[in-house]
């Protein structure tokens, strides 16, 4: 193998290293998944997950400003295998937090495209942080005597920033809000 | 199948100027290509990226191609250069004065003028709906005093009629528990009332009263009041009030023009960032494709150049048959034609010359076998007298290798070879007099003895009558002249022979007739005066008798009897015969068996001759050294026989003559003793000469082609 080719595929390797331990070094702006869970009633189960979410100084005075600020949350059951996990059931659900400088006020747009209006940031992430998968999960999804792991994820789409703003979220840290997957095992 | 260069470079333009054009859509906040802004963001990077590297790549090789100064790399290097300067400058100048005026631009929105008056619209905005909010509370507290203290069953009489008299949406009264003890709505389906969520009720307990602007179901906007009716907060009024329509199309352009401002006014930096890093971009991949382009294109333009350069260097180091392809039509095709057309030209008139020049010394070769063959030596000067060239019998006359001719001039010639110093000098003598054709005998005293040599010399002239040099032609004619001699002679001999020995016999035979006569009749004294005068002339008649049969010895034709024989033991026995005579010999032989084809008897009387010349030569005891080798000449081998008496030796004039007839320096004999020598040796193919070199006496060197000749063992 040429040096060269050596060289250029080790730099490939730190590059893709940087880029996939991102949210480790954005400090405290990233979300948070503080539990999730499987909750069964019947015979139909529903994921629930609190998430701490934690907005950079730039991203207060960007929603303050009128940017609206969007996360997709993930929810997946996966089971483990040899070499990957399969994805037994997937579910997205986006919530959009933005600021009405007429009624100053922060809407929350909910997954049901509802908006609920609170006057203060911390009451809107606080409405925003409990999530509930509204589609019950069937019963047929999680077979009996495998093993299952809860994925969760919320992903803050840089994609719905306005676009002079998207160059600039995937290269600052300050706005790497989005969270790491986290991995809970499931009650039996 | 590969497409033309022209073609590719058409379609990457295109696909630049799509990708350029894909994004420069993205960048309208209305266009649906929004989604694929940071794609096409990184496909345009990683576009430039690839023709940065290809730009790259192409500047290498080029710098490779310089360091080791290939053919059209410097013209490359140039034109490259001047593309790059001309088209990066201008480009460089209109990117920069671009993001001057999109920065100034985008300023240019912003000031304090639009945003005070932004700020002012929206507070007038948020106190019209402040003060629609204020009369709601209002009105709805005097709702809530009317209904103060009532029962349960007279707050649900009263609440349609207050419903009707304040024209809300809906109207409900609710205890802290949140049980609905009375509602009203203007939607006949709302059964249940839109009631407070977990977050008003926090509210509630904490103020006692609620007042907000809800959105509606339906994009309107409400004003949602909540008042306690009682003081003990058990029970709640919440009345719904519409906005009209129109005050909420205002507010909401109002407050979207607001968001608009500030956001735009938050993205400045970002925008021009944005719009900075685009041209960037256009101006990029603009620039490394037409760098990367104006690479191939200067590269197919130099390369007829690179291919004539080539060619030429072929040309230069001798390879005529270089054609180049003709690649265009145009002035370098025409160029590259031309160039083959020339090289097929000289390759042509190579092979002419070649051919000729094969013909020249095919003619060289053979005149040099001519003049290798000749009998005759023949030497070419220059200029400056120095030989130029000279053929094997030149060797063969003079005695000289021809490799110490060629290069030297005749004096030089004449210090290695003092021997021939006479005869060198004397030509080089007349190769500077003569300015004609000369013609000259020459006679010296060679290493085989006397030589005569007959040279004819030509002086050469160029065109304009300049001498370039001579040709002196010379033959041996030493055997000649000595032939004709020898021809003379012999007829002299036959005729003395002839018309002497004839009347001698007669004289004789009348002296003796008269001593018999008159002996007897003549007194004693005049008898005896008679006596002494017939045997006189009986005498003397004798000696001419011997003289003539000499001669005629000498003039007869030979009658050789030809046999093998060994010439040490002929050479042993004839010395032995001179044993008692008290000469004694000293023999050095290489080899004891020497066998030469001679007629003994011949050669028996050359030694004879030899050794008696050499014993009346010497005044006090004769010693005679004899010695015996081989000798190779002409490539015949010779047996060489040299005899050395301590005599008195012989001067110059006598070395000359000696082997003519009727010279000697001896008081009797008749002087053909040595000449009769030389013709035996001669008849038997050999030579004879006085040995020069040869100080203590006389030397005589005789040379016979022998047959075989064994080694010092035998």
């Amino acid at each position: 193998m040429p040096s060269c080719a050596k060289r250029f595929s080790q730099s490939l390797f730190a590059l893709c290293l940087a880029l996939g331990s991102a949210p480790a070094w954005a400090g405290n702006y990233a979300a948070r998944i503080e539990y999730a869970e499987l909750q069964t009633e019947g015979d139909t189960a529903t994921i629930a997950s609190q998430i701490e979410y934690r907005l950079s100084p730039v991203a207060k005075v960007a929603l303050d400003k009128g940017v609206p600020l969007t996360w997709d949350v993930v929810m997946e059951l996966r089971e483990p295998g040899w070499l990957w996990d399969s994805v037994a059931y997937r579910s997205k659900q986006r919530y959009r937090l933005q600021f009405h400088a007429l009624l100053n006020q922060y809407a929350v747009q909910t997954p049901q495209n509802h908006s609920e209006m609170f006057l203060t940031l911390s009451a809107a992430l606080h409405f925003m942080a409990s999530v509930r998968d509204q589609q019950p999960i069937p019963a047929a999804v999680l077979q009996p005597g495998r093993y299952y792991q809860l994925a969760v994820r919320s992903e803050f789409n840089r994609e719905a920033l306005p676009i002079p703003l998207r160059p600039v979220a995937y290269l600052d840290h300050r706005w790497f809000l989005s969270s790491h997957w986290s991995l809970w095992p499931i009650q039996k | 199948m590969k497409l033309p260069a022209s073609a590719s470079i058409v379609i990457l333009f295109g696909f630049v100027l799509l990708s350029l054009q894909l994004m420069s859509s993205a960048t309208q906040e209305s266009s649906e290509l929004g989604e694929m802004y940071s794609w096409l963001l990184v496909i345009n990077t990683l576009g430039s990226v690839i023709l940065l590297g290809l730009v790259v790549v192409n500047a290498y090789s080029l710098v490779r191609e310089l360091k080791k100064k290939e053919a059209g790399s410097k013209l490359t290097t140039r034109m490259v250069s001047l593309f790059v300067l001309l088209a990066l400058a201008p480009a460089a100048i209109v990117f920069y004065f671009s993001v001057q005026f999109l920065h100034q631009g985008i300023d240019s929105w912003f000031n304090v003028e639009i945003d005070r008056a932004m700020d002012d619209a929206l507070e007038l905005s948020q106190s019209a709906m402040n003060q629609r909010m204020n009369w709601h509370i209002k009105q709805t507290k005097q709702m809530a005093e009317q209904l103060q203290h009532k029962s349960e069953t007279l707050i649900a009489l009263e609440v349609g009629s207050l419903w009707r008299e304040s024209g809300a949406l809906e109207l409900a009264v609710f205890t802290n528990q949140g049980r609905i003890l009375a509602s009203s709505s203007i939607n006949p389906s709302d059964i249940l009332p839109h009631l407070p969520d977990e977050q008003i009720w926090l509210q509630l307990k904490q103020n006692k009263e609620y007042f907000a602007f809800d959105p509606g179901d339906n994009d309107e906007m409400l004003v949602r009041i909540i008042v306690a009716i009682e003081a003990d907060q058990s029970r709640f009024l919440q009345v719904l009030y519409p906005i009209p329509v129109r005050v909420t199309d205002l507010a909401d352009s109002i407050e979207f023009a607001f968001i608009r401002y500030q956001e735009m006014n938050f993205l400045r930096d970002s925008l021009k960032t944005s719009f900075s890093l685009i041209l960037l971009l256009v101006l990029l991949l603009s620039m490394l494709a037409a760098i990367w382009v104006a690479f191939i294109s200067i590269r197919n333009i130099v390369a007829p150049v690179r291919e004539l350069v080539k060619g030429t260097q072929a040309v230069a180091d001798g390879d005529y048959q270089q054609q180049l392809p003709v690649m265009s039509q145009d002035d370098l095709g025409f160029l590259v034609e031309s160039f083959n057309q020339m090289t097929r030209r000289i390759a042509r008139s190579r092979d002419e010359t070649r051919a000729a020049g094969l013909e020249v010394e095919n003619q060289r070769a053979y005149l040099e076998t001519i003049l290798a063959n000749l009998t005759a030596g023949v030497i070419s000067f220059d200029a400056a007298y120095f030989i130029r060239t000279a053929n094997q019998a030149a060797y063969r006359i003079l005695h000289i290798p021809v490799s110490h001719f060629v290069g030297q001039n005749l004096p030089a010639l004449a210090g290695l070879h003092p021997e021939l110093a006479d005869v060198l000098t004397a030509i080089q003598s007349l190769l500077e007099k003569a300015d004609d054709i000369w013609e000259q005998r020459i006679v010296f005293l060679g290493p085989n003895g006397r030589q005569e040599l007959l040279c004819r010399g030509t002086p050469l002239f160029s065109q304009h009558g300049a001498r370039t040099g001579a040709v002196v032609v010379f033959d041996d004619v030493t055997d000649l002249i000595q032939a004709q001699k020898n021809a003379a002679w012999g007829e002299v001999a036959r005729r003395l022979a002839h018309e002497i020995k004839n009347p001698l016999t007669p004289i004789q035979l009348s002296a003796e007739r008269l001593q018999h006569k008159l002996s007897k009749e003549l007194q004693d004294g005049s008898a005896e005066f008679l006596q002494r005068g017939t045997r006189t002339i009986v005498q003397q008649v004798e000696a001419m008798k011997r003289m003539v049969d000499d001669f005629s010895e000498y003039a007869r034709p030979s009658k050789k009897q030809v046999e093998k024989i060994n010439l040490v033991d002929l050479i042993q026995q004839v010395t032995t015969l001179y044993l008692p005579s008290g000469i004694t010999f000293a023999m050095a032989a290489a080899s004891q068996h020497v066998i030469v084809e001679v007629d003994p008897v011949s050669i028996r009387q050359v030694l004879h001759n030899l050794i008696k010349n050499a014993q009346e030569a010497t005044a006090e005891k004769c010693h005679i050294t004899i010695k015996i080798g081989k000798v190779t000449r002409n490539n015949t081998d010779y047996v060489e026989v040299g005899l050395y008496d301590n005599g008195s030796g012989l001067n110059a004039d006598q070395i000359e003559t000696i082997f003519e007839p009727y010279v000697t320096s001896k008081s009797k004999g008749t002087g053909l003793g040595l000449a009769i020598v030389k013709k035996i040796v001669e008849e038997h193919g050999g030579v004879i000469w006085v040995d020069t070199s040869y100080n203590g006496g006389a030397g005589f060197l005789l040379q016979l082609p022998v047959f075989e000749f064994g080694t010092m063992h035998e």
